[in-house]
């Protein structure tokens, strides 16, 4: 298999915008490929994420649609559908397209639009990511998803509502300094404890954001990646699944497809957590982090939380997790998401992310999670 | 006994009359919620249907107050997932459970609901 590079990242502003999910992924795009300093007419393919366009927009076949507005209408195109990790899921298959040989220039990305809808109308369509007969049918929302994770980890561990108002307290600072971010706010534990309650623990400041955005990148294999200046390497993408329906999980504190994800990254990669010095997580909630940071053995699993009440994941601290201010404070339109985390990554590995700057970052992580935790992917880059 | 022998809407159907059934593994013995088509411990095709008893414990549990559109008339209402005593593990609504006593390792048992005139799980005091 060939070495695979990401050469150039674009992402929208995240927040409310006044267009599709189609132009938002055309100007991310567009913003890639003359970062990666390539004319449109070198990509062969375009791997694309968007999850709930058939509801929020009424539109399937998103894929061509977004290359035929980014103006590249020919390339073949595929749309991935992994919930919240769709357009992490497109990564994937991508850098196989350019490892295998297939092509030696690929487009990735993914565009999300649900602020068109009201909120009550996106927890619907959100919930579409659980299973039909056994959980919508109950009225299960993905805030209650994460809220079972919460209880099972708070009574095994002794995980506290404040120590998950930390995080959420922690992607704020990081996101004031991120200009793509949907909030700039910095708040207080205080804030996060006060919020009103979306599904017990869980509240309102626990929760990521309804966005819409869109990322894009551009992956080349290495022979043009030498003609580029500053390739930041693809060292490992991997996936793992597990059981559709929450109540299978058999221990609910924990996010196993997380885990063997991870092992499987770290071992096609050759390194080890301790190697990582950047981390873009998928904190939808504030507990999805906690449970994260130990999945992906940054910390031993119970002490997520510890870890972020100490801030031994902020900016500074033992390994900086979201600097780009996560999921809770740049915002997640989910079709992007996966995508915006590389970009980030890219970002920080290349020495380019200002005040937001992981000093000396050499290695970087990002972890996506798709629906009720059954979908995970785990990519890790490295520089030269 | 061949492919899964209870389908979801069978299994629905006879939860609405009060009945649980889950499904066994004629080659293994391990025991399943349908459907099912291939033994997930031992890859075997070959299911009996089994009842199941709907007493068990609580293994997490929220309380959904901001809800999907259509269950929003219902909010606040407890959603758990309960471990069965037989060892499989179902996601249901508590009702006629007082919200602020609710904990995981309550004992609950079964009871059928409509919710939205569908068929669908609750567990009520043991």
């Amino acid at each position: 298999m060939r070495r695979v590079a990401v050469v150039g990242v674009g992402v929208t502003k995240f927040g409310r915008h006044d267009r599709t999910s189609a132009e938002l992924f055309a100007e991310a795009a567009a913003d890639a490929l003359a970062d990666a300093d390539l004319p449109a007419g070198r990509v062969q393919a375009l791997y694309y994420g968007n999850v709930v366009g058939g509801e929020t927009e009424k539109q399937l076949h998103t894929g061509p649609q977004a290359a035929s507005v980014l103006g590249i209408p020919t390339v073949p195109t595929t749309r991935f559908e992994t919930a919240c990790a769709s357009s992490h899921a497109a990564f994937r298959h991508a850098v196989m397209e350019v490892a295998s040989g297939a092509s030696d220039v690929v487009l990735v990305g993914g565009a999300e639009r649900v602020l068109n809808v009201p909120t009550a109308d996106s927890t619907e369509y959100f919930a579409y990511a659980s299973d039909a007969s056994w959980e919508q049918t109950l009225g299960l929302t993905f805030p209650g998803v994460f809220a079972l994770v919460a209880r099972a980890h708070m009574h095994k561990h002794g995980t506290t509502e404040e120590q998950m108002a930390a995080v959420a307290v922690k992607n704020h600072k990081h996101g004031v300094l991120n200009p793509k971010a949907q909030f700039r706010k910095e708040i207080t534990l205080d804030t996060v404890l006060s919020s009103p309650k979306v599904a017990d623990p869980l509240k309102l400041y626990d929760c990521c954001p309804f966005t819409d955005g869109g990322a894009a990148l551009v992956l080349v294999s290495e022979d043009v990646a030498r003609t580029t200046r500053r390739p930041i390497w693809v060292l490992a993408s991997a996936a793992a699944s597990d059981w559709m329906l929450i109540s299978d999980k058999r221990d609910l504190s924990r996010v196993p497809a997380t885990e063997r994800a991870a092992a499987a990254a770290y071992r096609q990669a050759g390194i080890g957590p301790r190697d990582v010095d950047v981390v873009e997580l998928h904190d939808c909630f504030t507990i999805a982090e906690i449970v994260a940071t130990e999945g992906l053995g940054l910390f031993e699993p119970g002490t997520g939380g510890i870890a972020a009440e100490k801030g031994w994941t902020s900016l500074g601290g033992k390994i900086p997790v979201n600097p780009s201010g996560g999921l809770k404070a740049k915002g997640h339109p989910i079709g992007a998401t996966g995508a915006a985390q590389i970009c980030e990554v890219v970002t920080q590995l290349r020495a380019e992310a200002g005040p937001r700057q992981v000093e000396g970052a050499r290695r970087g992580l990002t972890h996506t999670l798709g629906g009720n935790t059954a979908t995970v992917l785990v990519s890790l880059f490295g520089r030269d | 006994m061949t492919e899964s022998t209870v389908t979801l809407t069978q299994f629905f159907e006879q939860a609405r009359k009060g009945a649980l059934t889950g499904i066994r593994c004629g080659a293994c013995g391990a025991l399943a919620v349908p459907p099912k088509a291939l033994c997930p411990e031992c890859g075997a095709r070959r299911w009996e249907t089994v009842p199941l008893s709907g007493e068990g414990t609580i293994a997490s549990y929220t309380i959904i107050r901001v809800a999907p559109r259509g269950h929003a008339d219902d909010a606040p209402y407890a959603i758990a997932a309960v471990r069965l005593r037989e060892g499989v593990s179902l996601l249901g609504r508590v009702v006629d459970v007082p919200l602020d006593t609710l904990a995981i390792g309550m004992l609950v048992r079964f009871r059928p609901i409509v919710v939205k005139d569908r068929p669908a799980i609750g567990f009520g005091p043991a």
